[in-house]
């Protein structure tokens, strides 16, 4: 009993940080002290250290069709959470470009995605 | 007297107290660790276009405009300050504040990183609304 319960622990260990990350796409994201956690089916943004975009975890050639994709989904759901994941190494225009995209396309609700920050760091 | 013999249960199974402890450590260990897995996030305001002067809109509201330059300066509605000074007028002038709004707003050249430090310090010291702002120099 205690071994299967063993089990379940480590599984969880290492499902969870996949499940709770918005997307599998691995980008390391700046950290922060504040930070609001919403849990929520949002859209995710990604914007990888070498310029590449997923939209979903879906591989995006150019801003233009983020914006589409994004307008596609606020048709759906006015208000859904624009989740803007990029690499801290990136620039910060170019994920102004995403976030001008996401505004373009009518988003209202837009999160620039941080990692919490231990208060040591 | 003759003494009772009691019989001990034979020990042939698992050991589980150990077992029991090692995953109670774990689920310990688990739920403090959790916060570092999370992603967490800052909300922005969709970005419109400044102009370089770091002016956002007509108002009577007093405002916090900060500009990060290339060259790793910041500008505090138009004076150079450094970061630490930033963190002590930041407050300073969102206490007079209705809205509690930083416009920030930045080089080309100027890291995600950054950004995100500066807007990080904005909520920390209690701005209720960040603002990002693309901006264009004047002609």
């Amino acid at each position: 009993m205690a071994c299967v319960g063993l089990i379940l622990v480590l599984v969880m260990m290492m499902v969870s940080p996949m499940v709770i990350s918005h997307t599998t796409t691995p980008v390391a994201v700046p950290a922060a002290h504040t930070g609001q956690r919403e849990v929520q089916n949002d859209i995710s943004i990604v914007l990888t250290q070498t310029g590449e975009y997923f939209f979903n975890d879906q591989p995006v050639a150019t801003i233009d069709d983020i914006g589409r994709l994004v307008a596609a989904e606020i048709a759906k759901d006015p208000y859904v959470l624009v989740v803007i994941r990029a690499d801290k190494q990136c620039y910060g225009n170019q994920v102004l470009d995403i976030l001008a995209a996401a505004k373009r396309a009518g988003a209202v609700r837009i999160v620039c995605a941080t990692k919490k920050l231990t208060s040591g760091g | 007297m003759r003494r009772r013999h009691v019989e001990r249960p034979k020990n042939n199974g698992l050991i589980i107290n150990s077992l029991v402890d090692v995953a109670l450590s774990l689920v310990i260990g688990f739920m403090v660790s959790m916060p570092v897995f999370f992603e967490n996030g800052i909300f922005v305001s969709a970005p419109g276009v400044a102009q370089a002067g770091g002016a956002v809109s007509a108002g009577s509201d007093i405002k916090a405009n900060i500009f990060l330059a290339n060259d790793g300066r910041i500008m505090l509605n138009e004076n150079s300050v450094t970061e630490d000074s930033l963190r002590v007028l930041l407050p300073r002038l969102l206490d007079r504040s209705v809205e509690r709004r930083v416009v920030i707003s930045n080089d080309e050249s100027v890291l995600y990183d950054e950004v995100i430090r500066v807007m990080d310090m904005a909520k920390q010291v209690g701005a209720y609304d960040v603002a990002w702002l693309r901006t264009r120099k004047t002609p």
